[in-house]
């Protein structure tokens, strides 16, 4: 089911072009606007494809879980690489242990900023990439919603709290997220490398302003709002002498090349927190986790990436601790049993983090099923215990105060904060 | 346009008008080139567009010779085991089995990164060099079309990239206007889907559901068919007891992995102690890796230790034969070819077709023809976003310039959103224009176009002696005149707004020669406005 940022204000985007989207020809839906600081910034990590939470977190003590899986799709307790234990778990009878390329996390766990919510996710028995993936576009967990739900939970957090526009929702991404369906001003910036102006200089500058400046449709607001957001991003962009953009530079010498493909685009969302553009929520993926053949190699590089770029990304972003929330989710979790193939198929519980200067963390939160036989979803999954919509809407909650957040996931009832979120003293 | 009642006479027998010529040659190919609109009304769509459904699936002489005449960059560093290299190279793997190429997937043999992606670099490019000069449209955007219903990433895996070639050639295109069920078949055969969706390790026992989930979700029934959240067991599928159920849950996906277990590639792997396939990455079947047992998908039994190949078989016969395929696979043409929201009454129209030619060996070219037929085809001008390729290949097309694709133009082509033969997701490349019309995709897609009319990568020069034969010995336009002719080369119409918005923002007088006769910048004033005529709103949707 597709959806657009655009289309919702029009009733489809066919509609658009030939009725004119925009009330205002000529105006961009942008608006900048520095300040947002005092809302602070919320990241979404998209893990993309159904992370393996068993593999991430293992209940490396639980015999039921010794049993389903072959050691190497495990973290272990002992051994040549036994993984992290972790204190303060969601079941006291059990050794919960952190993937071992995970370590710069475990360090964050320990300094009380990063949280674990393990049996997560959605409750819908789906088990389709694309059809959980919607739901958690939209915050919604009912296939049969999917095509009754036009806009995306960020979208309607913004509208909610009264968003400033400008750069206030940016997918650090080539394509905006799912979560900003029908926010027409959300941005798409892959990276500032090189810079973030139109091509052709001043002359191109001129002529496309002139032929977007009253095209109807998606197209021309899309043209308009690109024209505005690289304006005022390549604007504010330092620049050397010759007027060439100065490469980023971390704080405290900070590196993000350990995280790869992962880190480019968090070096990218600090680069715009930095900037002062208003920026408060923010979007990125980090792909690669369909793990259903070879996983344990796969998924140990792809841990690695991800512990470094989230360490990478909080000593950079030292001076926004206080206001800063990072929340990491995926699709899915994936199937108890790992398969012939050296791998697993796709399942249901998995893990969510949030990591922030206002987390209480250096604890899980939420309930842990167990693996026995009689508690497993479907007779095959880890159940989900916590509906992901109840942490994000806690997360949400902090991040504005003054206007609830309420309504933003619809008829879900929810049944109150989990305590992630330190309470102001 | 869903409410949109048919007209009585069938207006694809009607005079078609040069916009609605236009616009077909934009959609059902990559665009007109100078002289295409006039030679389609001469001939009429309906002859025009039989001569389409029944394109050769070889290549044409002039893209053969194109192709031969290509040279592609290669160039890497020095290492123990190989020396450096930096040349200019033929095309080498793109008619070749593929027990030839399989030699770059080899892991054990030394050789660059970039020579293991050679093949699918050779085919990205022969890709775009077909957009531009094959004459048989149809076939190459229908071939782009199942590319991406039946994704691969070839950017994935090494093996993947030396499938590439023999997946273009003997899997896609040949079948791209044929019968879906051979189709089926020769893709789940392929070295490219067994290891993309990793049926190629999938053993009796605890099979691996990757191949059997996206087949079911996405190459036949759909996602609308996926009613695991509704019924827990096989029986309560609406119509399951009668042996046609509407729809599948995960029982059906656990049982047909179990179906196509045993199907693999040739890749060396030990079978036993003696014994291993051989290293041709060609399809092989092998039987003691193969789950025997009776099996249910669909409501239908299987009997136990049925022959080679027979189980897998069967449930591609299922799910080729069933309705709900016919509706997903119609609805997403209908939504390349038509419009975004694709009108009920010509998917319904066409699937039926679909499914009563579910035999034929012409299935697929059937259901194109009632689908480009459609009123609401005829109706639909402006209804779709030109996805990447199509703005480069039909800007090229447009001014008929000389044009030579390379790798940079593939990657920029993959920076605007379109990473061919690279989506990361086995759903392939979505069409949705809004993950397209976004301030990253609409910097990139001006940048595509400018840089191909400066030559900014290489990729030819605009020569506007060559494509505006008008102003060869004759007066040098006025940016005016330039703007008017690039606007309607590109767009098929000059709309005057649009004219004097372009003419605008050039800074130079619009009624004056854009240079004196015989100046150098004249070629460069030229290129820039053909460029910024395809920058504008009008040449991003055909």
């Amino acid at each position: 089911m597709l959806i657009s940022r655009r289309a919702v204000l029009g009733g489809g985007a066919a509609a658009g072009i030939a009725a004119g989207l925009l009330p205002m020809p000529g105006l961009s839906h942008l608006a900048f606007a520095a300040g947002g600081a005092d809302r602070g910034l919320l990241l979404i990590v998209h893990i993309r494809g159904g992370w393996d939470g068993l593999n991430f977190i293992s209940p490396a003590s639980d015999p039921d879980f010794m049993a389903a899986r072959v050691a190497e799709l495990r973290v272990l307790d002992d051994g040549p690489t036994p993984g992290v234990a972790l204190p303060n778990g969601p079941d006291p009878k059990i050794d919960f242990r952190l993937h071992p390329a995970a370590k710069p996390l475990a360090e964050l766990y320990q300094d009380s900023h990063l949280a674990f919510i393990h049996a997560a996710g959605l409750t819908n028995a789906t088990r389709s990439h694309f059809v959980a993936m919607d739901m958690l576009d939209r915050g919604i967990a009912d296939n049969g919603a999917v095509a009754s739900t036009p806009t995306g939970w960020l979208t309607r957090y913004l509208k909610v709290t009264g968003a400033r526009g400008g750069a206030a929702a940016t997918s650090v991404s080539g394509s905006v997220a799912g979560e900003f369906a029908g926010w027409p001003s959300a941005l798409a910036v892959p990276s500032l490398d090189g810079g973030f102006g139109p091509p052709g200089g001043p002359q191109a500058t001129q002529v496309l302003r002139r032929l977007y400046g009253a095209a109807p449709g998606d197209i021309g607001a899309g043209g308009r709002d690109a024209l505005a957001a690289m304006a005022e991003i390549d604007g504010k962009l330092p620049r050397d002498a010759q007027q060439k953009p100065i490469a980023y530079q971390p704080d405290h010498d900070v590196n993000y090349d350990p995280a790869a493909d992962f880190g480019r685009p968090l070096k990218t969302v600090a680069q715009l927190m930095k900037m002062d553009l208003g920026l408060e929520v923010a979007t990125v993926d980090v792909g690669g986790w369909d793990t259903h053949e070879n996983q344990a190699g796969r998924f140990q590089d792809r841990v690695g990436r991800l512990a470094n770029g989230l360490a990478a990304f909080w000593n950079d972003t030292s001076r926004y601790h206080d206001r800063m929330t990072v929340v990491v989710l995926s699709e899915f979790g994936r199937r108890l049993r790992s398969n012939k193939s050296g791998g697993t198929d796709h399942g249901r519980g998995g893990v969510m983090a949030v990591l922030g200067g206002q987390v209480a963390g250096g604890r899980f939160y939420g309930n842990w099923p167990g693996l026995a036989p009689d508690r497993l979803d479907e007779g095959v999954d880890l159940a989900v215990t916590t509906d992901y919509r109840r942490v994000l809407t806690e997360v949400l909650e902090r991040h504005s105060p003054d206007r609830p957040p309420t309504g933003v996931f619809g008829s879900y009832t929810y049944p109150g904060p989990l305590g992630i979120i330190r309470r102001a003293a | 346009m869903a409410a949109t009642p048919p007209p009585d006479a069938h207006p694809a027998q009607r005079a078609i008008d040069p916009a609605t010529a236009f616009m077909v040659l934009s959609r059902v190919g990559y665009g007109p080139r100078p002289g295409d609109v006039e030679a389609l009304m001469r001939q009429g769509y309906p002859a025009w567009l039989e001569a389409q459904l029944k394109a050769p699936v070889a290549d044409v002489p002039e893209v053969r010779e194109r192709l031969a005449a290509l040279r592609l960059h290669i160039r890497y560093g020095a290492n123990p085991a190989w020396p450096a290299l930096d040349e200019m190279r033929p095309l080498a793997y793109l008619d070749k089995p593929i027990d030839t190429v399989w030699a770059v997937a080899d892991g054990g043999a030394p050789m660059d990164g970039q020579e293991r992606r050679r093949p699918m670099l050779e085919v990205s490019v022969a890709t775009v060099l077909r957009a531009v000069y094959s004459p048989w449209g149809l076939r190459e955007t229908m071939t782009q079309f199942w590319h991406d219903h039946f994704n691969v990433d070839a950017y994935s895996a090494s093996q993947i990239a030396a499938a590439l070639p023999s997946y273009d050639r003997e899997v896609i295109r040949p079948n791209a206007l044929g019968n879906f069920r051979t189709f089926l078949e020769a893709v789940a055969t392929s070295a490219a889907m067994q290891f993309y969706l990793s049926n190629r390790t999938s053993r009796a026992g605890a099979a691996n559901e990757n191949y059997a989930r996206e087949l079911f979700e996405l190459h036949t029934l759909g996602r609308d068919a996926y009613l695991n959240d509704k019924y827990d067991r096989w029986r309560q599928v609406p119509g399951a007891l009668k042996g046609q159920p509407v729809g599948y849950i995960d029982q059906d996906v656990y049982e047909a992995a179990r179906a196509f277990t045993g199907w693999t590639v040739a890749d060396g792997a030990g079978i036993d102690g003696h014994t291993k396939l051989p290293r041709t990455g060609q399809f092989a079947y092998v039987d003691v890796w193969h789950d025997g047992y009776q099996k249910r998908v669909l409501a239908t039994e299987f009997d136990a230790f049925q022959p080679a190949r027979a189980d897998g078989r069967k449930v591609l016969d299922l799910l080729a034969a069933h309705p709900a395929t016919a509706r997903f696979v119609v609805t997403k043409l209908v939504r390349r070819y038509v419009s975004d929201e694709p009108p009920e009454r010509l998917v319904a129209a066409a699937s039926a077709v679909w499914l009563a030619h579910r035999q034929a060996p012409d299935q697929i070219a059937q259901v194109m023809r009632v689908i480009l037929t459609s009123p609401e085809f005829l109706a639909s001008r402006g209804a779709k976003l030109r996805r990447p390729l199509a703005l480069v290949a039909g800007f090229v097309r447009a001014t008929g310039q000389e044009f030579t694709p390379n790798e940079t133009l593939v990657n920029e082509i993959a920076n605007a959103g379109q990473r061919l033969f690279g989506y990361p997701t086995p759903n392939g490349m979505p069409d949705d224009r809004a993950l397209l019309i976004t301030t990253n995709g609409m910097r990139r897609r001006w940048t595509l176009v400018l840089a191909v009319a400066e030559n900014a990568w290489g990729t030819g020069a605009f020569d506007a002696a060559k494509v505006m034969p008008a102003t060869q010995g004759g007066p040098v336009p006025t940016a005016q005149a330039a703007a008017a002719q690039w606007l309607a080369r590109t767009q098929g119409f000059a709309d005057t707004a649009m004219v004097e918005a372009l003419v605008g923002g050039l800074g130079w007088p619009a009624d004056q020669p854009l240079t004196p006769p015989g100046h150098p910048d004249l070629n460069k004033r030229l290129a820039r406005i053909a460029a910024f005529a395809a920058m504008a709103p009008g040449f991003q949707s055909c």
